[in-house]
């Protein structure tokens, strides 16, 4: 092989990705014809691409858990959301379907109307926390609420406050907002955090637990609810 | 009309993200090889991408601008533990015990190790081009760096997973192509 005829390794990347001119492409092809350690190269090169590939076509799923305490918590509304989630599952895989778990029995059921409404927590402000249930009171009592509205409040990161029991200034307030039928919801993996920093997290009874905060906030924008953050 | 048109794109906003949830899953895990912390940043990912949709000007871009998002989740979520990113030092923490090598199969549990070995700028170029199938140059826009950074980190890394794979494939007889032959 002549000195001009030294391929780098970053051409030979290239060569392997299809990154290259076809002239270029050719001459490198002419070279491997003629030389075994360009040729062995190359196919080192291809080797590698399918190894990383082959290591990533399954990759393990995410642990998670959900619990739901609400008032809404029907055994007649968990077996919907089994009985859907199932469903969809089986249609379009796990990932279709993992949105569409126990906590979002009632999301599950009802398809999503313009009057859905989620408010997001995600300070442990008590004039915040505070704001979020004039708001959802607001919504709920206020000019236009109409008897289908539904709203969710989510608490996640420093707003899990709201939902614990041993924090929240406004237990009475939830407890009030919850017989209006609003749902409140707690990440668990803000709860998961705290626990491994050793503290012991209670949430007040009106509070359901969903596997992750911004899952359900996903969730909730895809399906057309109205977010807010608060 | 243009109502109409707006909502459509909406719609076709969510699908595209419901469509690659699986893909930036399996992104995120090849970064971080953790499935919780991988699933933070794909819902990470989702949420910022819905709240800042109207900025998608070209719906054909998407794809690359949500593993743009997440490749931001990522240094976002190492900014806040103040884990110095300086790209090329950056070492993933080792997290495998033998317990899981028991349960998956041997090869892929190997050429993960070797990926979590490279450091993270290594890494996120390797599985972009080798993964997704990415150019590079929608890599280079993934993760705001020049065209010849793409280049030479992937090289960089191949070399590296080669020198950690390579006799190991040979050991456990992987296919390979004998020669490299022009195929029309």
């Amino acid at each position: 092989m002549k000195k001009d005829d030294i391929i780098s390794d970053e051409q030979l990347s290239a060569f392997t990705d299809g990154e290259l001119e076809s002239d270029e492409e050719n001459r490198i092809f002419t070279l491997s014809e003629q030389c075994p350690e360009l040729d062995a190269r190359l196919c080192q090169q291809r080797k590698i691409k399918e190894m990383v590939q082959h290591a990533y076509r399954d990759v393990p799923e995410p642990r998670r858990r959900d619990k739901r305490a609400g008032p809404r918590g029907s055994l007649f509304s968990l077996a919907a959301a089994a009985v859907l989630a199932l469903a969809v599952g089986l249609a379009g895989g796990w990932f279709a379907s993992r949105s569409l778990e126990a906590g979002s029995a009632a999301a599950a059921v009802a398809p999503a109307s313009r009057d859905t409404w989620l408010l997001h927590v995600s300070t442990s402000d008590p004039v915040r926390m505070q704001r979020a249930l004039d708001r959802a009171e607001e919504l709920m009592t206020g000019g236009g609420a109409s008897s289908n509205r539904q709203v969710e409040i989510v608490a996640n990161e420093a707003g899990l406050n709201l939902l614990r029991s041993d924090t929240t200034p406004f237990a009475e307030r939830i407890r009030a907002l919850a017989e209006q039928d609003v749902l409140f919801f707690a990440c668990n993996r803000a709860i998961e955090r705290l626990q491994e920093r050793g503290v012991e997290v209670r949430l007040v009874p009106e509070a359901n637990t969903h596997y992750s905060a911004l899952d359900r906030v996903v969730h909730r924008m895809q399906q057309g609810w109205t977010y807010e953050k608060i | 009309m243009g109502i109409l048109s707006g909502i459509n794109q909406k719609r076709l906003f969510r699908t595209i993200l419901t469509n690659n949830r699986e893909r930036l899953y399996r992104m995120a895990f090849s970064w971080t090889h953790d499935p919780a912390l991988a699933d933070d940043l794909v819902q990470q990912t989702c949420y910022q991408a819905l709240r800042k949709q109207r900025h998608l000007r070209d719906i054909e871009a998407a794809d690359a601008w949500l593993f743009r998002i997440l490749a931001n989740c990522l240094t976002d979520h190492h900014r806040a533990r103040r884990e110095v990113l300086s790209g090329d030092e950056l070492l993933m923490v080792e997290k495998w015990t033998p317990e899981h090598a028991t349960q998956e199969d041997q090869i892929a549990q190997r050429v993960r190790k070797a990926v979590a070995a490279l450091p993270l700028a290594h890494r996120q170029v390797v599985t972009l081009v080798d993964l997704e199938g990415f150019s590079y140059a929608s890599v280079a826009q993934i993760l705001d760096i020049p065209v010849g950074t793409v280049m030479s980190r992937l090289s960089r890394g191949r070399r590296a997973l080669r020198d950690h794979l390579l006799d190991f494939a040979a050991k456990s007889g992987m296919d390979v192509p004998a020669k490299v032959r022009r195929i029309k």
